[in-house]
């Protein structure tokens, strides 16, 4: 009752005009960026973190906030209409929405994923508030063992979901990631390591541009690289979703949220696994198994439910732990640092209302999310129009020109383009790129939590493994990786295959 | 060029490896701070150490995996058009910026990037329009992306 108090008072703190115009034009801004293909959730809050370093201090969140759903849910328009996902996490809802697309039934796909995903991330939203509280007071025991195996874990799980076909590159991208954590000054010692000669590098490799370099640049060329796409929108149909289908998929969309959220809590993992998760729990249960695949509108509704429920889960580890559930999470933690929040255990202590306050504010995205999904259709498709020839220049003079605004040094531009091209070439390689990111945020976590209980054991590793909370973890990272391995994933599938065919029979 | 291949994967696991080595040693060199007498098992190189001999771990693991690992189908592309916009996106982002005005190097690099994929496909008797077109819009976006960071965000310039 008093989470709901605060909420409460939360919101009405935010419904202010300046705040609704910032929702207003932040949403929009966000679902016209996950519209276009190549223009990621990620960029997009990297980029605009970059453009609210002047702003006051909750603004400037909930304009991020504000781009992270609208991004998000932008997704679905090209998966859709041009059977690229606009962003990754609307990879499962092609599969559907593009069908349906096909069928002159593209207005009533955005109204149905719209739907999903206003009602993903309440659900979300509700977990939030609900969970974080506990958690953050969970994460006061946390001790320098604990921190270091959440950050092992982080990287383990990462590594093993968004893998791929091999949890191997998932692993070998987490490594990389902190590898780069480990240049520039160390903070225990304040000892500059691997600065290869370069002043610039005393500091460390900043999360801004390495981001915006991951995400942005490395974007830009896998857009330039790729054929162009059509447009699959044949003829006007209704938008607004039926009444009697969202209340036929009212239990889909439950478990689709709840899933999402899980999966977003899951260091790392993101949106796409979430919405995979999600529609995959829907095809097992469904009635019309056939369908999906083929412009199922169960399957589209569990994907665009799944995957938006991530953004409030991914937010969860990231406000109580400084944990990034999520690659926009991960630039939304940098973004808070940079406007005077700290994430972690103290939040609950320092800043006891911003949960809430986080909470309302993705209440007034989804709001804005189900105004303009609903309302924009013909809009959203001018859009998907505008030539990449046009577009991606733009974008990359803000790639180079929003690093830079945040420090002045011409040497993060460099650190910007440099990880643009590693990141396209991984890309291209199939190591995924949240293990990586998650890498550069963990790797200083990791390296104090180890030496730090190292230190006060003098030296003595038990403790990292017979402490409670540590010996969990200890538990669950052996799993994850045995579970990994290729014959342990054999088995789980011939299980999976006989259970079905008795569900079958 | 085949990037999500066997021999690929063998060369990056080369690659991997020389990193892995490379931080193992550069942990193992590290000063260790004797001077301002801190715990043994705090010295900085602790955790590149460790580093270093996972990735070489994986670098193995990645090698004898190589053949075995299953391919997604590969999504077919330009690659004209990904080293033209790789190059000319560095030449601005390096040579340009901090060289010349910002806006003077943005303007050069959007028209630059428009009409170099836009005016080979436009019939000749309107390519000397589209090109004015296409100008105009660098010219637009350079005014617009320096007005609003140098007066907006009260960024100095490159």
């Amino acid at each position: 009752m008093e989470a709901l108090h605060q909420f409460g008072l939360a919101l009405g703190a935010l419904l202010t005009p300046t705040s609704v115009f910032h929702v207003a034009w932040a949403t929009l801004l966000g679902i016209f960026v996950g519209s276009l293909p190549g223009l990621t959730a990620t960029m997009g809050v990297a980029l605009l973190t970059t453009l609210t370093y002047t702003m006051e201090r909750d603004a400037a969140i909930l304009v991020l906030i504000c781009m992270y759903v609208g991004a998000i849910y932008g997704g679905s328009r090209s998966a859709i209409l041009l059977n690229i996902p606009g962003t990754p996490a609307s990879a499962a809802t092609s599969l559907d929405g593009f069908p349906l697309a096909q069928r002159g039934e593209a207005g009533y796909a955005m109204g149905l994923a719209t739907a999903g995903s206003a009602f993903g991330t309440l659900v979300g939203i509700l977990l939030l508030v609900m969970l974080a509280p506990p958690l953050a007071a969970i994460a006061f025991d946390f001790g320098s063992f604990e921190f270091f195996w959440l950050a092992v874990f982080g990287i383990v799980i990462s590594g093993q979901l968004t893998g791929g076909v091999t949890p191997l590159k998932g692993y070998i991208a987490g490594l990389l990631g902190l590898m780069v954590a480990m240049i520039g000054s160390e903070g225990i010692h304040a000892h500059v390591r691997f600065n290869l000669g370069m002043d610039p590098l005393n500091g460390g490799i900043g999360l801004i541009p390495a981001m915006v370099g991951a995400f942005g640049f490395a974007e830009v060329l896998t857009v330039m690289y790729r054929r162009k796409a059509e447009l699959a929108e044949k003829k006007a149909d209704r938008v607004l979703p039926k009444l009697v289908d969202l209340f036929k998929y009212k239990f889909t969309i439950l478990r689709s949220g709840v899933i999402g959220t899980l999966v977003g809590i899951i260091p790392g993992v993101g949106e796409d696994i979430g919405a995979w998760a999600s529609y995959a729990a829907a095809r097992r249960t469904s009635r019309e198994k056939d369908r999906f695949g083929n412009g199922s509108k169960e399957g589209l509704t569990a994907a665009e439910t799944g995957n938006s429920a991530v953004v409030p889960g991914a937010l969860i580890p990231a406000l109580t732990l400084a944990v990034p559930g999520s690659a926009p999470a991960a630039v939304l933690i940098a973004a808070l640092f940079l406007h005077g929040i700290r994430p972690g255990p103290m939040i609950m202590i320092e800043q006891p209302t911003f949960i809430y306050s986080v909470a309302a504010m993705l209440v007034l995205a989804t709001l804005a999310i189900l105004i303009y999904g609903l309302s924009l259709t013909r809009l959203f498709i001018l859009v998907l129009r505008i030539p990449r020839e046009l577009l991606m220049p733009v974008v990359f003079t803000l790639c180079v020109i929003g690093p830079y605004a945040l420090t002045q040094r011409v040497f993060d531009i460099w650190v910007m383009v440099v990880f643009g091209l590693i990141g396209f070439v991984l890309r291209q390689m199939n190591y995924p790129m949240a293990p990586l990111v998650l890498g550069i945020i963990l790797g200083a976590l990791l390296d104090k939590s180890l030496r730090r209980g190292l230190t006060l054991t003098d030296g003595d590793l038990t403790p990292f493994f017979t402490r409670p909370i540590s010996a969990l973890f200890v538990v669950i990272i052996v799993l994850s990786i045995v579970a990994g391995l290729k014959p342990v994933r054999q088995a789980f599938a011939r299980l999976g295959r006989s259970d079905g065919e008795r569900t079958d029979v | 060029m085949r990037f999500d291949s066997a021999v690929a994967d063998r060369v990056t696991a080369f690659v991997l490896f020389a990193l892995g080595a490379a931080m193992t040693w550069g942990g193992f060199v590290m000063d260790r701070l004797e001077v301002r007498q801190i715990h043994p098992a705090s010295i900085p190189g602790l955790v590149p150490m460790i580093l270093g001999v996972a990735m070489m771990l994986c670098a193995v693991l990645l090698t004898l995996n190589a053949d075995k690992i299953e391919r997604t189908e590969l999504e077919t592309g330009s690659w004209s058009s990904f080293a033209f916009s790789a190059l000319w996106s560095c030449f601005f982002a390096i040579v340009l910026v901090s060289r010349i005005p910002f806006a003077a190097a943005t303007a050069i690099y959007v028209a630059g990037f428009a009409g170099w994929f836009l005016l080979p496909d436009t019939p000749a008797a309107n390519r000397w329009k589209k090109a004015l077109l296409i100008l105009g819009f660098g010219v637009i976006t350079a005014i617009a992306v320096s007005t609003l960071f140098r007066y907006g965000f009260l960024v100095r310039l490159p």
